[in-house]
């Protein structure tokens, strides 16, 4: 059951690091001089969003 | 398919690996293997930076030394001057000691048969506090007492309303070292476990094929070749993370050295 709600709750982190990647690649294509500043950007966000998932994971294995 | 089912035991057995245990002494005094590996990561960074000072020369010759600038450089520029702003000088040395210290144990921790010493929830805990005390320290001596408190709520609106955003702003401000903590130490945690995962996936399917060599073995072995190939991606993309999660640490403590020195936000 826990492996079940993991793969709910990984929804969320996907779709966070998804709209992050859809921001940053629309951004580099409107304006292609802030791609460098925009990728730090980018890794940033996601890196947030996937310890949410990286949260959910820990407490699956230790529960 | 008989490896799938030994597979919850096995990775049953690589969790109960991560837990901590003593090394010498016992848990309450002494070593565990987390923070034996934490001493040779600071072992090894004391080497690497006092190698690097001798070296130093006001034109830099080398591989080695213009590595090691190159990463300062960047903590430099990108961390202190880019977030913290005008005071960066001040805060530099702390941001620059908390980024090369979570890199190196990182890093360290990716060796094989090491363990990163940011792998236990104590260190990164530890580590969290450390900002947390900085920043507020630093929020106290720029507005005083009385002045860093009401400094929480911004300025600009009705009473009630102040202390309510005002309760929101504590509340934020104390989940800050906890999020630190716990992001750090997912990272590094989760990121081992679905290595060794892979690992103990690639020898369950490769294992008739070691005890008894035939067709059959041999067409079950062929998964793991699938496996091996993911494990060495998740271990580059480790390489990565490794490098990322010590940047988001630094850059959030700056941020929030940055709100606490801000004027009214």
């Amino acid at each position: 059951m826990g492996v079940i709600g993991y793969g709910l709750g990984v929804i969320g982190a996907g779709l966070a690091i998804g709209l992050a990647a859809f921001g940053a690649t629309s951004s580099m294509a409107r304006q292609p001089e802030v791609q460098g500043r925009a990728f730090t950007v980018f890794i940033l966000a996601s890196a947030f969003a996937e310890a949410l998932g990286l949260i959910g994971f820990v407490v699956t294995l230790i529960s | 398919m008989e490896a799938f089912e030994l597979l919850p035991d096995e990775i049953n057995h690589l969790v109960s690996e991560f837990y901590s245990t003593a090394v010498a002494g016992d848990l309450n005094v002494g070593l565990t293997q987390y923070s034996f590996w934490l001493l040779v990561a600071a072992v090894v960074l004391c080497v690497l930076l006092f190698a690097f000072v001798k070296k130093q020369t006001l034109v830099p010759h080398g591989l080695f030394v213009n590595g090691v600038e190159y990463v300062v450089e960047f903590v430099q520029n990108d961390v202190a001057k880019g977030v913290v702003g005008t005071s960066w000088r001040r805060h530099f040395p702390f941001l620059a000691t908390v980024f090369f210290f979570i890199l190196v144990n990182n890093f360290i921790g990716l060796i094989p048969g090491m363990k990163p010493g940011t792998g236990a929830i104590g260190c990164t805990a530890a580590l969290a506090l450390c900002s947390f005390v900085y920043f507020i320290y630093f929020g106290i001596k720029k507005h005083g007492v009385v002045g860093y408190i009401t400094s929480l709520a911004p300025g600009g609106m009705i009473l009630p309303m102040r202390v309510f955003v005002w309760v929101i702003e504590v509340f934020s401000l104390l989940l800050r070292p906890i999020t630190l903590a716990i992001r750090l130490f997912c990272n590094m945690f989760a990121g081992h476990i679905v290595m060794g995962s892979f690992a103990i996936m690639a020898s369950l399917f490769a294992e008739p094929l070691l005890n008894q060599v035939n067709a059959l073995n041999a067409a079950g072995a062929l998964p793991s070749l699938a496996w091996i190939a993911i494990l060495i991606i998740i271990y580059l993309v480790e390489f990565i993370v490794a490098f990322v999660q010590a940047y988001v640490f630094t850059v959030l403590t700056a941020v929030y050295i940055q709100i606490a020195e801000s004027e009214s936000h």
